[in-house]
C-alpha cells in the first residue's frame, strides 16, 4: 500500500472495519500487527485498538507520522462461531413452556464498542446462550421486545399481559419472562394485576450479570424459573431469583411482594414484610407459603392500564407549592410517606386541594418495611381525614402499578380507591411476623 | 531446547480492582458456592481449555475473609484499577527499557478452572519489547503485564474445588522472556534477576507464594509446554530437563507407534464390568463395589509403549492417566500394568478380544467411573490423548509436581480466552506519567551491584543474596554506621534468613541488628554465634547480652582456650603421631564444637596450630 501523498493514518485507521489486519509502523520504529478492534467509547484521542496474536488489545496514539498498512480484510461478521446454538422447541403433544424475552441483562452481551451490554438479537442468539433450556420438555421462544428495564412503562407491562394470556390459550403449561432486573419488580407487581385466572405459573427472572460471563447468574436462575414454570400447581406471578449469593439456592417471590434491594449482588430481590412463597433447591421446589392454585382458564387480560399516576417522595426540606406543582395533573399520587405514613402537615393545604378535585392520594411507607397505619399520630389522622388512603404494607412501587391498574378500569374517584384497597393479589398481607425482618 | 520464562510477582499497594488489602487472611467469614460456564468473547468462540474446564462441570466454593469484599464476590463491579499498581508496573517497564503502552486496555481471560469468582481473570498489558541483561547475556521481554492473582487454593473433593477469596485481585506484574533460556541454571538466574529489579521498586509482597514462575518450553520437534506456577527458583532446571527427557521420550514413543502403523479406533467404548466383578482390585475394584462402571477401550499398535521397562518415570501410559484424571476420574488401567490389580490370568485375553486388542502388539485401556457417561468421557480424553501421541507432544499446560515432574493440567489457552473487560475504563498512559516515574526511577540493581561491589570489595555473588533478599538499605546503614561489610552482609544474607520458621520469617528491626554487631565487634561473642544469638532472640531473648548467655556464648578467656588446645593435643598424641600435620583438620573440628562462637575462629587455629607446635618440640626433645 503507497500512498502518494502523505496520509494521516489516523484518518485511515477510523475507516477499517472490525477485524481488518493491519501493521503499524511508529516513529520510533516499532511495528505492531493486530486486528483492529472498536475502541472504548472511553478510549483518549487518536487511540487505535489493536487487538494482538496473544488476544490482548492494545491502545496505540497514532501520530501523523506513523504508517498504517492493511494486511488482511475483515473477515466476514459471524465466522467463526462454534458456540453451540440449541434448537428452538417445537411444541407437540409434550407440554411445553413460553419464554418471553423482554431485554435485560439475562438477555444481554458486552457492546464491544461501546463497552456497556446490549440486548441479545432473537431468538438463537438467546439460545446460544442456554443451550440446555429445554432439558426437560420443549420451550417455545417469544421474543416480545429487547428492552432495558429502565426503558419499559405500562404499555410494555400491558403487552407482556396478552402475550402471555396468548400463549396460554395456545396450550403453554406454564410462562417465564426474562425481562431486566431494575424495574422488574414493577412489571412483576403489574402483571399481578393485569392477569386473572390463570392456568399455570408466570415466573419473571433476570440476571445481575449478564450471560457472556462464565459467572452469570442467568444461566442458574432460567434454569430454576423454567422448573418452577412446569410447577403441576402453582399459577401466580412469581419472581424467580437467587436467594443466596450461592447458585444453588433461588427464591419464589410473590409478584407484588418484591423488591430489588442491591443494585449488583445476585441475591438482590426480597420479599418485603413476609418470607417468599419457597424455595428451589437443585430439581426440588419448595413451596412452603400459601400460594394461588391453578385455575381452569382460560387466563383473561383485565386491563388496560390507566395513566396519569405518580409516587411522591417525601423527604425534609421538601415545599408544599414544588410537591403541589409536581402532582399537577395527575390522577392519582402514591405517597412514600416517612415511618407509619407521615408527612409535614404543611402539605395538607395541597393534599386536600388535589382530592377535592379528584385527585386519588395513597399512602405508603418509604420505610423498607412495616405498614402505613394513619391512626398512631395525629399527622396520619389528618390526612387519613383529608382522605388519604392508606395501604397497609402495600410496597409503594407496587401501590403505584395498582393505582395504574384501578385507573384503567374507572374514572370515578370512588370506585379506582375501593379498587386500590380491595386485596387483589396478594399485595397486602395483614400479619407479620417477628422472622420477617431483614 | 528453548524455554521462556513468566514471572508472577504480587505487588505490595492495595488489591488491583477493590478497595481491599493485599493480605491474606486465615479468617473465614462465609463461604458460598458457584458454578462456572464456558462462553463465547468478542466472536462467539470458546476457548477450547475453557470449555474443557467448564465440561468438568464442578462446584466452587469460595471462603470469604476479611481482606475480601463484593468485588472478589463477582457481587459488585470492579473498581477503577489501582493506580500505584500500574505505576509499579510502568517503573518495571522503565527498569527493562521496554516501552509502555500509550493506553491499556483491561481484558478479561477466561478461566473457570473457579479459580476466579468472575470465570476470568482481569489483565492488562502494559509494556512491550524490554530486554534484560544477565551474565553479559542480553534476553528479550516480549511483555509485561498487570493483572489480578487468582483465588487461592484451600481444598479439593470429588464435587468440586474450595478457594480462598483473599489472595484474588492482589495485584501481580507478569514479566514474560523471550524463548532465549537453554539451560536449567540460566532459567534460574533470569528468575532471580527479574526477582532483583521488581524488588527496586520497593512495592512487592516478600514471603512464600508472593512471587511465581510459569516456564514456557519448547524442543525441536516437540511443542510449547506451560509449567504453571513452579515456585520453588532452584528447581526450574529440574522441571525443565524432565520436560526436555519426558518430550523426546514422546518424540521417539511416537515414531514407533507410526512405524507400527498403531491407530485411535473410533468404536464406541465398551463396557466390561461383567469380566471384572469380583476379580479386579484397585480403583476398578473399588468402582465395581460401589455401583459403577468399567468401560474400556483397544489402542491397536500401542502395546508395550504405554510402560516400556526401564521408563519408571516418563512413560505414555501416564499421560493417558492424566487426561483420564483431568476429567475427575482417579487415572486408568491399562494393559501394559497387566498383571496387576487382580487382571491377569485368563481375563486379559477375554478383555482383549471384547475391546478389540488381541494381538500382542495392541494395548487397552481401562476405567472405572460411577456411572457410563463419565467413563465415557474420560476416554473420550484418553482417544485424544492417544490421537496426539501418534503426531509427538501436545501443547499443554503442565503442573509442576513437588517430585520434580510435572502433570498434564489442561490444554493450552488460545487467544479466544481474551476480551475486552468493559466494566473498567481504558487508562491513558500520557508521556507525563511516565517522565515522572522515569524522574522517581529507583537505581538500577546493576549499578548498586557496581557500587557495592566497589565500595566494600564484596564478591558480586554476596551482593546478588543482598539484593535477592532486599537487604541493600539495610546494609547501606549498618555499614554506615560503621560495622564491617562482610560481618553485615554475613549476618543480612545468610544469618537471618536461616533463622525462624520459613513460611513466617522473624523480622529483625535494624536496630537489633546494629546492637548485635556492636555485641560481635566489641568481643561479646564470636561471629560463629550469630545463628545461635539470632535464633534465642527469635525465642523471645529480651536482650542482645540475655540472648548471648542463653547460647552459652560467654566468651571464653585466653587461658582456658589455650588450656583446652593443649589438653586436646596431649589426649591425641598418637594420632598426631601417625598424621603429622594431617591431624589438625579433626583436632581443629573437636575443638571448634567446644568453643564455636565464643572465640573468633581464625584465633582457635592460631591456637591450636601453636600448641600442636608446642607438642612437636616436646615430643621431639
Amino acid at each position: 500500500m503507497s500512498d502518494s501523498a502523505p496520509v494521516d493514518p489516523w484518518d485511515r485507521a477510523r475507516t477499517l472495519a472490525m477485524g481488518t489486519v493491519v501493521r503499524v509502523t511508529t516513529d520510533d520504529g516499532r511495528e505492531w500487527r493486530g486486528a483492529v478492534v472498536p475502541p472504548h467509547e472511553l478510549s483518549g484521542e487518536r487511540i487505535l485498538q489493536l487487538k494482538l496474536a496473544t488476544g490482548y488489545n492494545v491502545g496505540l496514539r497514532l501520530a501523523p507520522t506513523d504508517t498504517l498498512e492493511v494486511l488482511e480484510a475483515a473477515p466476514p461478521i459471524g465466522n467463526g462461531s462454534t458456540a453451540p446454538v440449541a434448537r428452538s422447541a417445537s411444541p407437540g403433544s409434550e407440554p411445553w413452556l413460553a419464554l418471553l424475552t423482554t431485554g435485560g441483562t439475562i438477555a444481554s452481551r458486552v457492546d464491544y464498542r461501546t463497552g456497556g451490554v446490549r440486548p441479545v438479537q432473537g431468538e438463537s442468539e438467546i439460545l446460544s446462550f442456554y443451550p440446555d433450556l429445554d432439558r426437560d420438555g420443549p420451550v417455545r421462544v417469544v421474543p416480545v421486545f429487547d428492552r432495558l428495564s429502565e426503558e419499559i412503562g405500562p404499555p410494555d407491562w400491558e403487552e407482556m399481559a396478552r402475550r402471555t394470556v396468548a400463549v396460554l390459550a395456545e396450550g403453554a403449561s406454564g410462562v417465564v419472562i426474562a425481562h431486566g432486573t431494575d424495574t422488574l419488580a414493577y412489571t412483576s407487581a403489574a402483571l399481578s394485576f393485569l392477569l386473572e385466572d390463570l392456568p399455570g405459573p408466570v415466573v419473571i427472572v433476570g440476571a445481575q450479570r449478564s450471560p457472556d460471563r462464565p459467572s452469570s447468574d442467568g444461566f442458574t436462575n432460567l434454569s430454576a424459573a423454567v422448573r418452577l414454570a412446569r410447577h403441576p400447581e402453582l399459577a401466580e406471578v412469581v419472581v424467580v431469583m437467587h436467594e443466596g449469593l450461592s447458585d444453588d439456592r433461588f427464591a419464589i417471590h410473590r409478584g407484588t411482594r418484591v423488591r430489588k434491594m442491591h443494585s449488583s449482588r445476585r441475591d438482590a430481590f426480597r420479599s418485603r414484610n413476609g418470607p417468599p412463597i419457597g424455595w428451589i433447591e437443585g430439581t426440588t421446589v419448595h413451596l412452603v407459603h400459601p400460594f394461588r392454585a391453578r385455575s381452569k382458564g382460560p387466563a383473561r387480560f383485565s386491563g388496560p392500564m390507566g395513566t396519569g399516576a405518580m409516587i411522591l417522595w417525601f423527604h425534609p426540606g421538601l415545599e408544599p407549592s414544588r410537591a403541589e406543582a409536581f402532582v399537577s395533573g395527575a390522577r392519582g399520587v402514591v405517597i412514600a410517606g416517612t415511618g407509619l405514613g407521615n408527612l409535614a402537615l404543611t402539605h395538607l393545604p395541597w393534599i386536600q386541594r388535589a382530592i377535592s378535585r379528584g385527585t386519588t392520594l395513597a399512602m405508603t411507607t418509604q420505610c423498607l418495611e412495616g405498614v402505613a397505619d394513619p391512626y398512631v399520630y395525629a399527622t396520619g389522622r389528618e390526612l387519613a381525614r383529608a382522605g388519604v388512603l392508606y395501604l397497609g404494607d402495600m410496597l409503594p412501587e407496587t401501590a403505584y402499578t395498582k393505582l395504574l391498574w384501578a385507573l384503567g378500569r374507572s374514572t370515578d374517584p370512588k370506585i379506582v380507591g375501593e379498587l386500590l384497597l380491595a386485596p387483589r393479589a396478594g399485595e397486602v398481607e395483614p400479619r407479620h411476623e417477628a422472622e420477617d425482618h431483614l | 531446547m528453548k524455554a521462556g520464562l513468566e514471572v508472577h510477582q504480587q505487588l505490595a499497594t492495595g488489591k488491583l480492582f477493590c478497595a481491599c488489602p493485599a493480605e491474606l487472611s486465615e479468617t473465614v467469614t462465609r463461604t458460598v458456592t458457584r458454578r462456572l460456564r464456558a462462553t463465547g468473547g468478542e466472536n462467539h468462540a470458546i476457548d477450547a481449555a475453557a470449555a474443557f474446564q467448564a465440561s468438568r462441570n464442578l462446584t466452587y466454593e469460595y471462603e470469604a475473609t476479611p481482606t475480601s469484599c463484593l468485588v472478589e464476590l463477582d457481587e459488585e463491579p470492579p473498581h477503577a484499577l489501582d493506580p500505584e499498581a500500574l505505576d509499579v508496573a510502568l517503573t518495571m517497564a522503565l527498569l527493562l527499557d521496554a516501552r509502555p503502552l500509550d493506553e491499556v486496555e483491561v481484558m478479561r481471560k477466561i478461566v473457570v478452572d473457579g479459580s476466579n469468582t468472575s470465570g476470568f481473570q482481569r489483565t492488562a498489558l502494559v509494556a512491550v519489547d524490554g530486554t534484560l541483561e544477565v551474565d553479559g547475556k542480553t534476553y528479550s521481554i516480549p511483555t509485561i503485564c498487570l493483572e489480578e492473582d487468582a483465588a487461592r487454593k484451600v481444598g479439593e473433593s470429588k464435587e468440586g474445588i474450595r478457594y480462598r477469596l483473599d489472595r484474588l485481585g492482589i495485584p501481580l506484574v507478569e514479566i514474560a522472556t523471550g524463548p532465549e533460556i537453554a539451560s536449567g541454571p540460566e532459567a534460574r538466574a533470569v528468575a532471580e534477576e527479574l526477582g532483583i529489579l521488581l524488588r527496586a521498586t520497593g512495592r512487592v509482597r516478600r514471603g512464600i507464594g508472593t512471587i511465581r514462575e510459569d516456564v514456557n518450553v519448547s524442543t525441536e520437534g516437540g511443542a510449547r509446554v506451560e509449567l504453571k506456577g513452579v515456585q520453588d527458583l532452584r528447581r526450574i532446571h529440574q522441571y525443565v530437563d524432565g520436560e526436555v527427557e519426558r518430550q523426546k521420550l514422546l518424540l521417539a514413543t511416537a515414531a514407533t507407534l507410526r512405524a507400527r502403523g498403531a491407530r485411535v479406533p473410533t468404536d464406541a467404548p465398551v463396557e466390561v464390568s461383567h469380566l471384572l466383578r469380583g476379580v479386579a482390585s484397585g480403583p476398578l475394584g473399588d468402582a465395581l463395589r460401589t455401583g459403577g462402571v468399567v468401560v474400556g477401550i483397544g489402542l491397536p499398535g500401542f502395546g508395550g509403549l504405554l510402560a516400556p521397562p526401564g521408563t519408571a518415570r516418563e512413560r505414555l501410559g501416564r499421560e493417558l492417566a492424566d487426561y483420564a484424571r483431568a476429567t475427575g476420574l482417579r487415572g486408568l488401567f491399562h494393559s501394559d500394568e497387566a498383571p496387576s490389580h487382580g487382571i491377569e490370568g485368563e481375563v486379559v485375553p477375554a478383555l482383549r478380544a471384547a475391546l478389540g486388542a488381541s494381538l500382542s502388539e495392541d494395548a487397552f485401556v481401562l476405567v472405572g467411573a460411577p456411572e457410563a457417561a463419565r467413563a465415557h468421557r474420560a476416554l473420550a480424553a484418553v482417544r485424544q490423548r492417544a490421537t496426539d501421541s501418534l503426531r509427538g507432544v501436545p501443547e499443554e499446560t503442565r503442573d509442576p509436581m513437588p517430585d520434580g515432574r510435572t502433570r498434564y493440567s489442561r490444554p493450552l489457552p488460545g487467544r479466544d480466552r481474551m476480551y475486552p473487560e468493559t466494566d473498567v475504563p481504558p487508562i491513558p498512559v500520557s508521556p507525563e506519567r511516565i517522565r515522572t516515574l522515569r524522574a522517581r526511577l529507583p537505581p538500577h540493581p546493576r549499578e548498586v551491584r557496581a557500587r557495592l561491589v566497589a565500595a566494600h570489595r564484596l564478591s558480586d555473588e554476596t551482593v546478588r543474596t543482598l539484593q535477592r533478599s532486599g537487604e541493600v538499605e539495610r546494609f547501606d546503614w549498618l555499614t554506615g554506621r560503621g560495622h564491617a561489610a562482610p560481618l553485615v552482609a554475613q549476618l543480612l544474607s545468610r544469618e537471618i534468613v536461616a533463622t525462624g520458621d520459613e513460611t513466617e520469617p522473624f523480622e529483625f528491626p535494624v536496630g537489633l541488628l546494629d546492637e548485635i554487631l556492636t555485641a560481635v565487634e566489641s568481643g561479646d561473642f564470636a561471629k560463629e554465634g550469630l545463628g545461635r544469638v539470632l535464633a534465642a532472640l527469635a525465642e523471645g531473648s529480651p536482650t542482645v547480652a540475655d540472648a548471648v548467655a542463653r547460647s552459652g556464648l560467654q566468651t571464653m578467656s585466653r587461658a582456658e582456650l589455650d588450656r583446652l588446645a593443649s589438653s586436646l593435643v596431649a589426649k591425641n598424641a598418637p594420632l598426631i603421631a601417625a598424621k603429622g600435620s594431617g591431624a589438625f583438620s579433626p583436632l581443629m573440628g573437636d575443638l571448634m564444637r567446644e568453643v564455636r562462637g565464643r572465640r573468633d575462629g581464625q584465633e582457635v587455629a592460631a591456637v591450636l596450630r601453636d600448641a600442636l607446635a608446642k607438642q612437636a618440640t616436646t615430643g621431639a626433645a
